[in-house]
């Protein structure tokens, strides 16, 4: 497999020294350090020099190609005598790639320079329609910028300019234009430095080139969203957002996005009340500013026709649509009657903040403690598997930390779709930081990207050996005395391993051997977090991490958006807010919907969980909703449990409410209102609100999400001190108290 | 100083191309030499001669060779640019076909001087007979002994050497798009010093890399067989040893003929036996991508490095074109321009919309639709490519046409006057076979 890695080039993103440098640029003297790309260097001194296929986060290999950025460059140069004298190099220089060193002097402004600008922006729109009254980029393109700020005004090209069809399909998601492009190779580099797929390349040459794949099949990508941000012209378009509106009409929010846990920062762009397009918003220690076609394309559903817009009510079999007062009446007669027996699941697709209130209803003001927000997974308690042992429950590491391993074992996961950010940062971690990636996983699909692609090892075992793997893996850690390890792996034989696993034996050992070599991260999937013996696996993983010392290097991540924040917020049986256990622990999912089937359960609140959908014991799911307890579902849609429920909430989507998310790093981040669908549509803390209310009140009343945010920083000592201010537009990271 | 054989001593020998004839004349001494020398002694040899790259741009041979590091656990590539592709340069295609194994002893030497670990001769697409030679060649070495494991029965010398063919590609001769392609990227340049490590340093395979001409080896056979100061004999003060120079056109003797380095260019024109169909009218001495020399000028120019830039055109690859009175400048010129604009890779935006833009223009005024200020348009378009490009590609389309414009400024002025080539009917332009389907879009 060929070596992709680029540590060896990319001396401005791999910095090999911390050496500064005295430069000047257009009189202003400043220190940088030594092999920074001058055009950010020009940044620190509040220079502008415009662009177009610079990046700075794509490799510099293929840049300098737009030659927007050309500047004159004096360097010093020692004569055989010793002396030093500046010398101007005799061709203006590529700013974006040139590297600073010691002496060097920058001019940006002039005439040269000023008529390099003219001459490359006359070249660029020789070719280019202009038909920005109808592009959608117009408004905010690049081009359009550097063209009014550095360009001529006119053109004196009178030929023919190049012609192709319109909205060429180039992906699922993505319409091409040709004869837009501007030939920066942004999106061809995106596809090769950061998704990983290398699918876009540049077809025929000269004039004729093209950005295509390479047999002109269809860019299939999880990530081919971010490259019509990327493009400076309007070449690469959002088939959804196509002609949809002019930038200038969309107001824009600042937001989260609720795909997965990895807790991306997006901006949503909206006209009125309906939600337009999702781009990416920058937050260096998460997405960077990357998001993936599920967040960026996966979110019509909040503007969708099929938005519940009041609540529903089954009588005989039939939907009616009530309102809010008599919805109430009826939930709160019902609580009423159940005198205590009721139950909640649900929360991780809901805001810390509905969590709270969730949870303060259920344990102050209905007295119960049988709330859970898992619905798939290891539904034992959340302490044991890596707390009681390590001090954290899911991640060890910050996203970006990942960036810093030498190895990074990707263990029972497809981490590109269930962690797409996550997988990036290890992609980024390998490509740009030299990292050494091990795939362990039972299955490998074909599509690309994912994380076989780049691994230097894949090790496929049969599905559920997971720990014969990783003690294999052990056995010969302690056999080659690579690293001390306990008791556990004793008696265990790398043949035993490799016959169980389907590993052979020298992959095995390859993998022990690589990763010993220093810091070592894991990240485990969804076959570890589903996996029948959940907690041996987890063992397994411990021992490997501490043998070679790195045991706060173990990452668990959740998969819903606040699979974290719900259970922070002490959405579990057996925990109050911030992991306090309780004396008296409630039931967990399966235990509640059990006693619904049983019939022992009066009342089932869902918020916003499916059920029926992915609760791995369909059966018992059934059973529970075909019982006699009455059950009453938050959401946003009919979704199939929803359909089973007898009393459905409209629940307002994270567009429409204020509130923040956990991802699975513990990183708490705001989410922010940008418009409401319908004035009937309540966020899922003010139903638990005004539940609480009419049912007398207790801690569960609230009057905002920043009241219970207020509550929040209060009583759970992670989050003490969160206030909406402290949390900013990049948010906090919550740590153990004893760290 | 004339016409000066030293690579080409033995080119019409019959069967040179075999091990044994070739041997018998003297082969391979140059490699039995160098290994009897320190490594380093090889490399000042070459210093000692004075040899500059062949390839065009005449850079000093030796300091290549010097740059190699020595202490890197790194494998070192050599190799070889065969990708010889200037328009009216055909030197490297008669050495190899005819002395292939000058060019194998070339490399291999270098090999020991450099710690070679293994070298690619990478070979024009279209060179096929070449290509042939050399892979026998390449055999007969291997079988000797000259190539392989522990070489000449020196411990740890071992040396591999591969042909590489292109694909078609007049921009893989650009040597940092020749290390692309020969990596099995598309042929696009790379960045080069200050932007990024010399090759020397980080080349293919992001190790040290040593990439010559065909004709620069062939010339550190020779030295190292005879001896660099041997070859520092012949030259002028800057410019030594000989330079195999590729005539073409109007000449009566078409061929390559190997002069010494300071030669005058008349006595070249003379030894090619003069021009034929009519009078000199103009010489393009290094290739097309070098500025064009009217005929009253070619008596100060000398075929040196030096001389040539002093009269405001280049050496070049030795790509020497005669062009006599019955040539139209301007038809001239939209032919070279057509070639650039269909070799621009396309990676930067000078030259792939530059290249293209002057071609259009060019031929806008051939086929009659020339306008005032196109001459001042198509220099103002050479001096936004000229240096602004993100390889040499687009430097060598613009000179031409700045170069044909400053001698034969009249003769586009006609054209655009009188829509009509001002030569005579005879060279009134055919209309042209489109074989690119987007150049038959129609000039406005």
């Amino acid at each position: 497999m060929p070596d992709n890695r680029l540590t060896q080039t990319e001396a401005s993103l791999n910095p090999a020294v911390t050496q500064m440098v005295n430069i000047k640029i257009d009189g202003i003297e400043l220190q940088v350090p030594k092999g920074e790309n001058i055009i950010e260097s020009a940044k620190r001194a509040g220079v502008d020099i415009p662009y177009f296929c610079y990046h700075p986060r794509l490799s510099k290999g293929d840049a300098a190609n737009c030659r927007m950025c050309l500047v004159d460059v004096f360097a010093p140069r020692r004569a055989p005598d010793g002396t030093v004298s500046l010398a101007k190099m005799p061709k203006p220089q590529a700013s974006c790639t040139l590297p600073a060193d010691e002496g060097m002097v920058i001019v940006t402004d002039s005439e040269a320079v000023v008529r390099d600008r003219k001459g490359v922006l006359e070249f660029l729109l020789i070719n280019h329609p202009l038909d920005c009254p109808i592009c959608d980029r117009g408004g905010e393109c690049p081009l359009q910028n550097n063209a009014i700020f550095y360009g001529a005004a006119t053109s004196r090209y009178t030929e023919e300019k190049r012609h192709f069809p319109k909205a060429y399909p180039l992906a699922e998601n993505v319409v091409f234009d040709r004869e837009r492009c501007i030939h920066c190779a942004r999106c061809t580099r995106f596809t090769e430095d950061i998704s990983g797929d290398a699918q876009l390349g540049f077809l025929k040459r000269g004039a004729d080139m093209e950005v295509g794949t390479f047999e002109h099949t269809a860019y299939k990508s999880k990530f081919s969203g971010n490259v019509i941000e990327l493009c400076p012209v309007g070449a690469l378009l959002s088939r959804s957002y196509r002609f949809k509106a002019r930038p200038w009409d969309l107001h824009s929010q600042r937001s989260v996005c609720s795909k997965c846990s990895n807790g991306c920062n997006i901006k949503i762009d909206y006209r009125l009340d309906s939600l337009q397009r999702i781009n990416g918003r920058i937050n260096e220690a998460v997405n960077e500013e990357w998001t993936c076609d599920k967040g960026k394309f996966g979110h019509s559903y909040v503007s969708s026709e099929a938005r519940l817009k009041t609540p529903m009510l089954k009588t005989g079999g039939e939907w009616k649509a009530i309102d809010w007062t008599e919805a109430l009446q009826i939930l709160v007669g019902k609580l009423r009657d159940a005198n205590g027996s009721v139950a909640g699941i649900g929360g991780q697709r809901c805001t810390n903040e509905d969590n709270f209130a969730f949870q303060k209803l259920f344990r102050e003001v209905l007295k119960s403690n049988d709330i859970d927000s898992r619905v798939e997974g290891y539904l034992g308690s959340v302490n044991k598997p890596l707390y009681e042992r390590f001090g954290y429950h899911a991640m060890g590491n910050a996203i970006a930390e990942l960036e810093d391993m030498k190895t990074i074992l990707v263990l029972g996961s497809q981490l590109v779709d269930e962690q797409p950010i996550i997988y990036l940062r290890v992609r980024k971690a390998y490509r740009f930081k030299g990292a050494t990636v091990i795939n362990a996983v039972s299955s490998v699909p074909e599509d690309s990207p994912k994380v076989g692609d780049f691994a230097q090892l894949e090790l496929v075992y049969k599905p559920g050996t997971e720990a014969a793997l990783l003690k294999g893996i052990l056995s010969v850690l302690s056999a080659e005395k690579l690293a001390s390890v306990n008791g556990f792996a004793k008696g265990y034989t790398l043949e035993k391993a490799a016959e169980e696993t389907g590993v052979s034996a020298e992959a095995i050992q390859q993998a022990a051997r690589l990763m010993a070599t220093g810091k070592l991260a894991i990240i485990a999937g969804r076959e570890v977090a589903n996996h029948a013996n959940h907690l041996e696996v987890v063992q397994a993983i411990g021992d490997l991490a501490e043998a070679t010392g790195n045991a706060q290097n173990i990452n668990l991540p959740g998969e819903d958006v606040n699979s974290q924040g719900a259970a922070d917020m002490g959405v579990l049986p057996d925990f109050a807010p911030g992991y306090a256990p309780l004396e008296n622990p409630g039931k967990n999912t399966a235990q509640i919907l059990q006693a619904a089937a049983d019939g022992s359960l009066k009342v089932l609140w869902v918020a916003g969980a499916k059920l029926l959908e992915k609760f791995p014991n369909r059966e018992l799911a059934q059973a529970a909703f075909a019982s006699d307890t009455f059950i009453v579902v938050n959401e946003l849609t009919m979704t199939e449990t929803a359909q089973a429920a007898d009393l459905v909430l409209p629940a307002a989507s994270f567009a429409e409410k204020e509130g923040t998310f956990t991802n699975c790093e513990r990183r708490v981040q705001r989410i922010h209102k940008a418009f409401d669908i319908s004035l009937e549509i309540k966020p899922d803390w003010l139903i638990f609100s005004e539940v609480a209310t009419r049912m007398g009140g207790g801690g569960g009343s609230f009057f905002s999400a920043r009241d219970i945010l207020k509550a929040i920083s209060a009583q759970v000592p992670a989050y003490a001190g969160l206030t909406a201010k402290s949390l900013g537009d990049e948010g906090v990271r919550w740590n153990y108290p004893d760290k | 100083m004339a016409i000066r054989n030293l690579l080409f001593e033995h080119r019409e020998v019959a069967g040179i191309e075999e091990m044994d004839v070739y041997e018998k004349l003297g082969g391979y001494e140059g490699l039995r030499r160098a290994v009897t020398l320190e490594r380093q002694a090889v490399i000042d040899d070459v210093k000692t001669s004075g040899l500059r790259g062949r390839g065009g741009a005449g850079f000093p041979t030796w300091i290549k060779w010097n740059g190699i590091p020595k202490n890197t656990d790194k494998p070192h590539y050599l190799i070889c640019n065969a990708d010889e592709g200037e328009p009216g340069t055909y030197k490297d295609r008669e050495l190899m076909l005819k002395t292939p194994h000058l060019l194998v002893e070339g490399m291999a030497i270098a090999g020991y001087a450099c710690l070679g670990t293994a070298g690619y001769i990478y070979i024009r697409g279209e060179y096929v007979e070449p290509a042939w030679q050399i892979r026998k060649a390449i055999d007969q070495a291997y079988k000797k002994g000259y190539l392989g494991k522990n070489i000449m029965g020196i411990e740890g010398f071992n040396y591999d050497l591969y042909v590489h063919m292109g694909a078609g590609s007049y921009e893989c001769g650009e040597e940092s798009a020749l290390m692309s392609s020969l990596m099995g990227e598309r042929g696009n340049p790379r960045l080069k010093a200050p932007h990024a490590p010399l090759p020397v340093h980080e080349g293919v395979w992001k190790s040290p890399t040593l990439v010559n001409n065909v004709e620069t080896y062939c010339a550190a056979a020779w030295i190292l067989k005879n001896g660099g100061a041997e070859y520092a004999k012949l030259g002028t003060e800057r410019s030594k040893g000989t330079k195999i120079i590729s005539v073409s056109g109007h000449i009566a003797k078409p061929a390559n003929y190997e002069v010494e380095m300071g030669t005058p260019l008349l006595d070249l024109l003379k030894a090619a036996g003069g021009v034929t169909g009519g009078k000199l009218k103009a010489v393009i001495p290094g290739g097309s991508s070098v500025p064009i020399m009217t005929a009253d000028k070619l008596d100060k120019i000398n075929l040196d490095y030096e001389s040539c830039a002093a009269s405001g055109t280049m050496l070049g690859s030795g790509g020497f074109m005669v062009f006599n009175d019955t040539t139209d400048i301007v038809l001239l010129m939209k032919r070279t321009s057509e070639f650039y604009m269909h070799e621009s890779c396309g990676k930067c935006t000078p030259c792939r919309e530059g290249t293209r833009w002057l071609f259009k223009i060019l031929d806008r005024i051939t086929s009659g639709g020339g306008r005032e200020g196109d001459i001042e348009l198509l220099l103002d378009i050479c001096s936004q490519i000229d240096g602004r490009s993100y390889c040499g590609l687009g430097d060598a389309a613009a000179w031409p046409i700045v170069g044909a414009i400053k001698a034969f400024r009249e003769e586009f002025e006609y054209w655009i006057e009188h829509k009509r080539s001002p030569i005579g009917d005879h060279a009134v332009p055919p209309t042209p076979v489109v074989v690119n389907p987007l150049l038959t879009l129609t000039p406005a």
